[in-house]
Order: structure tokens, then C-alpha cells, then sequence
């Protein structure tokens, strides 16, 4: 568990649509200050928080109506392509230019790539239509966690902890008891647990009001770095599909800096789904699951961060899914550290040695 | 898979005494039916439920079979393999539900790696039965001793004798909590059952189990030779006829091709150390490196957590693994070296 640089050829969740406006938005993402705001058109952008004159935040600056984001601190403007337009010292515009990152809206959610842009690929992304689509509803917002992102994906990857960490909503033994299936399809990592004839977890039993015994699905993919999706369904022991409650939950594990995570999540649901009673009640449930889990990452995270080189870990068969996850980001990172490692030399061969000098 | 029971058999099942359901052979089915479900059930445990084929047109239910009864899987390699059938039993006793549990050996013959690997949701698995050998007899009291995927015949039979209102108790060993199939279900039974895997309760308490001989209650025990062999010790002085036994022949004989080849040693040459060593088959690679003094790290020695994952220069690997991929172990660049050996007998690693 070493794993502290981030992969960023890869989407991060980096919004969701409703949080970003014509208000500038500062958020870290994998150690990167981004500004995230819409143009007049309405279209969102994200360039990186550091003006090129002397650094300064440019969340910090002002968004005009027509689109120009100026610098508070000495004034550079910016056009919608993060070209700088002016200055007001001098009538000479200076050459300067915001990095913009790719970025994808779809479903509600902005999705980010803070990596290569030529490398930004949107059909890598997972398939989040239930999002917006009309027989679901759902609900979402971010957690802030004191934690690396490696921690909150090996806790996502592993719901044997449900049965110790949230035994008073969602967990019970026979979470832990079951075994998992995993599998691995090129770089992502899935999971299936199939829980036949059990006792109902008090959250099910409420939301979806059930009485024990019943069948519980909990199927997860992983699609690396930094999404997760899981599939559950309940229904009552022997019927099966369409009776089952049908229900999703997405997280985004995004990077924030250090050792923070931004801990998005969406919980929807295909039932009931103008019961507004349910859905206050799911959300409050959501988020004390996931309270219980930051609490559990923050003590975690102490633990890792003050054992550098400590003693092995010990493992067990229900962290196989997890373990698979820490290997695909491994392999992810190394992946493009070679990429770059390649491109630098390739770069170095052309540049003559007393341009790369600078201050 | 063979049964015996000493006693002359009373094949009239409980519960069914106006209307016995036979299982003659006359009875039997042959032909394909389709895998409806396969879900993993344990480690290493996929449990498939079967129907008819529709094929054109109606299709013929498959037969009622009571507990105890087995199937054969004839599988397009050609290997036929035994399984007990597990699923639900109704009031009467019987059960339309064929469901069996496979155990993936992986030293044994293939057939079960062969049903891990390649069977899936809709399939179609030559099929024939089912015929029990295995009968479970009227009794006011039942002990049922299971052993791992020995539990499969069991499980129909404790369905039954709960319905027949019969006095029972389970005790159930495997190798680890993981490796045992069907806990759910067992767990609605609560203290009747007594899971004891290995790694957690040793061997399996038999004596504290049977206790004193008790003529008004049969034995039934499904598992591993020994499990088996240790359990017709202790019955020993009970009345003849108490012990029922279904053994797994297939699990307790064959010696395997690729088993055979794990029996002997191998040579590891460790390269960067200029090495070449010989590991007998007691001895892990890992052990092997170890005393030879070259430094590797190993955590879980299960072959689970990675940490001894070792690049491979040449040879060809015996992955048996928990963690690496399919892929990954058809690259044969890597191994995890606590728990993986040669498949030629040699292995050149970059230690
Ligand atoms: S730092 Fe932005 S204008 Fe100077
Ligand atoms: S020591 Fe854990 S996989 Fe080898
Ligand atoms: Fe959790």
C-alpha cells in the first residue's frame, strides 16, 4: 500500500453539473488546482488554478458576462479559450495561455482528465444513464476524505468490512460469510457476491420493505483510476428478476492533494422513485454509511502514513477484488510514467541543453 | 462415487410412505438440459441449477429425485462425473429443482475445471440420472457429518428430516470458512448446524459429535476418504446399519496427470544470484529462496496478497494463485513463488 502518485491519464469525477456555475470553483485534482466554471453558452471548462504571470489563484479573480476570466492580482485576462486577451498595464498583449482539461458532461456529472489530452478517450467512460434516466432517481453530492484514494478504492472493493463497519445499516454476517467471484476484463476489475435466502440488513429491510429471508446481489466494477459502480438488487428469497429492488451506486475517487480524496457518490434507485420520504431517508442513510467510512479511512490513513516502510501486510481471499484494484492502478501508473519517461527522452535528444536552463 | 450402508436397505424415503416416488433406473433421464443459473457458492465452489432444454417444442420436466440422489455430467471431453443433487425439497420430500455444487480440483482429472472454466448461464451439459445410492432411511434421530463439498447430499437430506420432524444436527468441516459451500442455507438452522473449518477448529470433534452408540439414530457422512474412513471408526461399535456413507471416489483416488508432475522436485535457477536450486515437493519456492539466503518479501504464503510476486526469465509456470489474472498467468512472466511451482521441472526466476 505505497501507492501515493496518482494516475492521471484517466476521468476523475471532477463535478457534478449542478455544483459548477458562473461562480469560479476551485478543486484539487490529483494534486493539480483546477477552476471550474461555464461560459455564457453554458458550456463548463476547467483550466488549472495558476495564473502564468505570478501564480496567483484565478478562482480567486473575476468571471465577466462575456466569458473573460481576469486575474485579481494584476489583471491578466483570459477569453473562453484561455487565451490572454490583455492586460491593463500595457497596451501589448502578453503571450500567455491557460492549460485547459478535457472535459465531458454527461448525466449530470463533469468528468475530468487531467493527463494527456491527446490521450482523452470518452468512450473509456462507464455508462451512467440511469443518472437521468426518468424511471430512476437518485441522489449525490462529494465527501471530503483525509485519506489516499487507494484506501477508499480497497474499501469499496471489499464490502466484507459492511459486516464490522456498518452492522446498523447495510451490513450483516452473511456479507462476510459469502464468498466473491472476481474478474478482470483488461484494465477493470469486477465483482459479484450473491446472497441467497438471508437475513435483510436493516436499510434494506426499510427501504425497500422486505422481511427476511432475502436474496442480495452486490455486483461492483471498478474502472480505473477512479470510478465505481455498484449494482445491487434485493428481492425476496426465490423470485427473482424483475421483482427485485433495483439499486446503484456510483462513486467517484478522485484525487484531491496528498493525501485527500474527493469521495463523490450517487445512490439511485428504480423504485418508489416519487416517494420523497424514501429518498430523504436513503440519502441521510448514504451518508452516515459513508461517515462511518471516513472515519474508518482517517484512522486508516494515520496508520499507513506514519509506517513508510513498515511490515507486509497481511491478506486475506476476500481482498482478492481489491487487491486486483491496487494491481490495475499499478499497472496504470506505470504504465504512463513509462509513456512519459519515453516522451522526455525523446524530447531531451532535440532540446539543446542550455535552452532548458531556466530560473 | 460409491455408497454402502451395512444395514439391508429400507429405500422407502421418509415422509412418502403412501406414495414412494421410485428411483428406479426406468425413471431415469438422458439427455441435455440447460444451466439456468451458476453462481460461486464458495471458494472454489460453483453451484449449477439445471432445466429442461426446450430445444422446439414443450419441454419434458426432468424427473423427482429424493435426497441423496446424484446425476452424471457427461462432458464434451468425454469425462463423466458424479454429483449429488442439492436442491430445494418439497413437503412431499421430493424435488423437481436439479441443482449440484462442483468443487474446482485442481488436481484432479479436469472435469471439474473443465465445468469451472467453460460452463455458463444457458449452456447446454449432457446429463443423465438421477439415481440414488444413497437413500436417507426413516429415523427418529439423524447425525450428519459432512466434509467439505461432501455437504451436497446432506443438504436435501437435513431439508428432509426437518420436514419430517425428525431430531438432527449437522457437523460440517471444510478447510477454511470460505471454502464451505451453503453456509446460508445452513444458517436458518442455527444451532442444529456446527460449522468447523479447519484453519479455525482442527480436525473435526467426531467423538464429542456421535457420542455414545444410539440405536434409534442413523448416521449419514459425505466428504474425504479420511473424513470417511475416521467416521466409520468411531461407528465401529454402533448397531450395524446406523452408518450410511457416500464416498467421492473421483476426489479420493486418481492421481492426477498434472498433480503427478507437482509430486516431483523442480529446479529454480535464481539468475541474478548465479544459483540454480533444487526444490523438493514438500518445499515452496519461497522456502527454497529463503534458506538459500536470497532476500524476497512473502506475507500471506497463500499465494493471496502478492508480495512474493517474482518475474519469471524462463520455464514455464504452474500457477496456483489466488491473485494473478488469466492473462496474467498466460504471459508466464511473473509468479507468485510461495505457492506456484514448474510445469517442466525447471524455472529460471530474476532473483
Ligand atoms: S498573478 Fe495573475 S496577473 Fe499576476
Ligand atoms: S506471500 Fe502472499 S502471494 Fe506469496
Ligand atoms: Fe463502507
Amino acid at each position: 500500500m505505497t501507492l501515493t502518485q496518482y494516475v492521471r491519464n484517466g476521468w476523475y469525477l471532477g463535478a457534478w453539473s449542478d455544483e459548477i456555475g458562473r461562480t469560479l470553483t476551485q478543486r484539487w485534482i490529483t494534486d493539480i488546482p483546477v477552476c471550474f466554471y461555464r461560459l455564457p453558452d453554458q458550456t463548463v471548462t476547467a483550466v488549472e488554478d495558476r495564473c502564468p504571470h505570478r501564480k496567483y489563484p484565478l478562482s480567486l479573480g473575476h468571471l465577466n458576462d462575456e466569458g473573460t476570466l481576469q486575474c485579481d492580482y494584476h489583471g491578466y485576462r483570459f477569453d473562453g479559450q484561455g487565451v490572454c486577451v490583455g492586460v491593463a498595464e500595457q497596451a501589448d498583449r502578453p503571450k500567455a495561455a491557460l492549460r485547459r482539461f478535457p472535459l465531458v458532461e454527461r448525466d449530470g456529472a463533469i468528468w475530468i482528465w487531467p493527463g494527456d489530452p491527446d490521450l482523452a478517450d470518452e468512450s473509456l467512460l462507464p455508462d451512467t444513464s440511469w443518472l437521468t434516466d426518468p424511471g430512476w432517481t437518485h441522489v449525490h453530492g462529494v465527501v471530503p476524505l483525509k485519506a489516499r484514494h487507494m484506501l477508499l478504492l480497497e474499501n469499496l472493493l471489499d464490502l466484507t468490512h459492511e459486516t464490522f463497519l456498518h452492522p446498523t445499516t447495510i451490513g450483516n454476517a452473511a456479507v462476510a460469510a459469502t464468498p466473491i467471484d472476481v474478474t478482470v476484463d483488461g484494465d477493470r476489475v469486477s465483482f459479484s457476491r450473491h446472497m441467497i435466502g438471508i437475513e435483510a440488513p436493516p436499510f434494506y429491510e426499510k427501504s425497500c420493505g422486505l422481511t427476511s429471508p432475502v436474496d442480495r446481489w452486490q455486483d461492483g466494477d471498478f474502472y480505473p483510476p477512479g470510478i465505481f459502480i455498484l449494482n445491487i438488487r434485493v428481492a425476496a428469497t426465490g423470485t427473482e428478476e424483475p421483482e427485485g429492488f433495483h439499486m446503484k451506486v456510483l462513486y467517484g475517487l478522485t484525487p484531491a492533494r496528498g493525501n485527500e480524496t474527493h469521495d463523490f457518490y450517487a445512490l439511485g434507485r428504480d423504485y418508489l422513485i416519487d416517494d420523497q420520504e424514501l429518498t430523504k431517508f436513503q440519502h441521510e442513510q448514504q451518508l452516515a454509511v459513508m461517515q462511518e467510512d471516513v472515519y474508518a479511512l482517517e484512522a486508516q490513513e494515520v496508520m499507513y502514513a506514519t509506517d513508510p516502510g513498515g511490515k507486509a501486510e497481511s491478506s486475506i481471499k476476500s481482498d482478492l477484488a481489491a487487491l486486483r484494484g491496487r494491481r490495475a492502478v499499478a499497472k496504470m501508473l506505470a504504465r504512463e510514467q513509462r509513456e512519459q519517461h519515453e516522451q522526455s527522452e525523446q524530447q531531451g535528444a532535440r532540446i539543446p541543453r542550455s535552452r532548458t536552463a531556466s530560473v | 462415487m460409491t455408497s454402502r450402508s451395512a444395514a439391508a436397505p429400507d429405500t422407502r424415503p421418509l415422509g412418502t410412505a403412501e406414495a414412494p416416488v421410485p428411483t428406479r433406473r426406468g425413471a431415469e433421464f438422458e439427455g441435455t438440459a440447460t444451466v439456468r443459473s451458476r453462481q460461486t457458492v464458495a471458494d472454489g465452489v460453483v453451484s449449477l441449477e439445471l432445466a429442461p432444454s426446450t430445444g422446439d417444442g414443450e419441454a419434458e420436466p426432468l424427473p423427482l429425485w429424493q435426497p441423496g440422489a446424484h446425476i452424471d455430467v457427461v462432458l464434451p471431453t468425454g469425462v463423466t462425473r458424479q454429483y449429488s443433487l442439492c436442491g430445494p425439497i418439497d413437503a412431499a420430500g421430493h424435488s423437481t429443482r436439479w441443482r449440484i455444487a462442483v468443487l474446482r480440483e485442481p488436481h484432479g482429472r479436469g472435469g471439474s475445471q473443465w465445468i469451472h472454466d467453460h460452463v455458463q448461464e444457458g449452456d447446454e451439459l449432457r446429463v443423465r440420472g438421477p439415481r440414488n445410492n444413497f437413500p436417507l432411511r426413516p429415523a427418529a434421530r439423524y447425525l450428519f457429518v459432512g466434509g467439505g463439498i461432501g455437504i451436497t447430499p446432506l443438504l436435501p437430506m437435513i431439508a428432509e428430516a426437518e420436514a419430517a420432524g425428525a431430531e438432527w444436527s449437522l457437523l460440517y468441516g471444510g478447510r477454511t470458512h470460505g471454502s464451505m459451500a451453503f453456509l446460508p442455507e445452513l444458517a436458518g438452522y442455527g444451532e442444529r448446524v456446527s460449522v468447523r473449518p479447519q484453519d479455525q477448529y482442527g480436525l473435526l470433534d467426531l467423538a464429542g459429535f456421535l457420542g455414545d452408540p444410539d440405536p434409534s439414530a442413523l448416521v449419514y457422512c459425505c466428504g474425504p476418504a479420511p473424513l470417511i474412513d475416521a467416521v466409520e471408526a468411531y461407528c465401529a461399535t454402533w448397531p450395524s446399519g446406523s452408518l450410511n456413507v457416500e464416498r467421492f471416489a473421483a476426489a479420493a483416488s486418481a492421481g492426477p496427470a498434472d498433480g503427478a508432475a507437482a509430486e516431483q522436485p523442480i529446479e529454480v535457477e535464481l539468475r541474478a544470484s548465479g544459483m540454480t536450486l533444487t526444490v523438493p515437493p514438500e518445499l515452496s519456492v519461497l522456502k527454497a529462496v529463503e534458506e538459500a539466503g536470497v532476500p524476497v518479501l512473502s506475507s500471506c504464503e497463500e499465494g493471496i496478497c502478492g508480495s512474493c510476486e517474482t518475474p519469471v526469465l524462463d520455464g514455464e509456470v504452474d500457477h496456483r494463485d489466488s491473485l494473478l489474472t488469466e492473462d496474467e498467468r498466460a504471459a508466464n512472466d511473473t509468479m507468485l513463488i510461495c505457492v506456484s511451482r514448474a510445469r517442466g521441472g525447471r524455472l529460471v526466476l530474476d532473483l
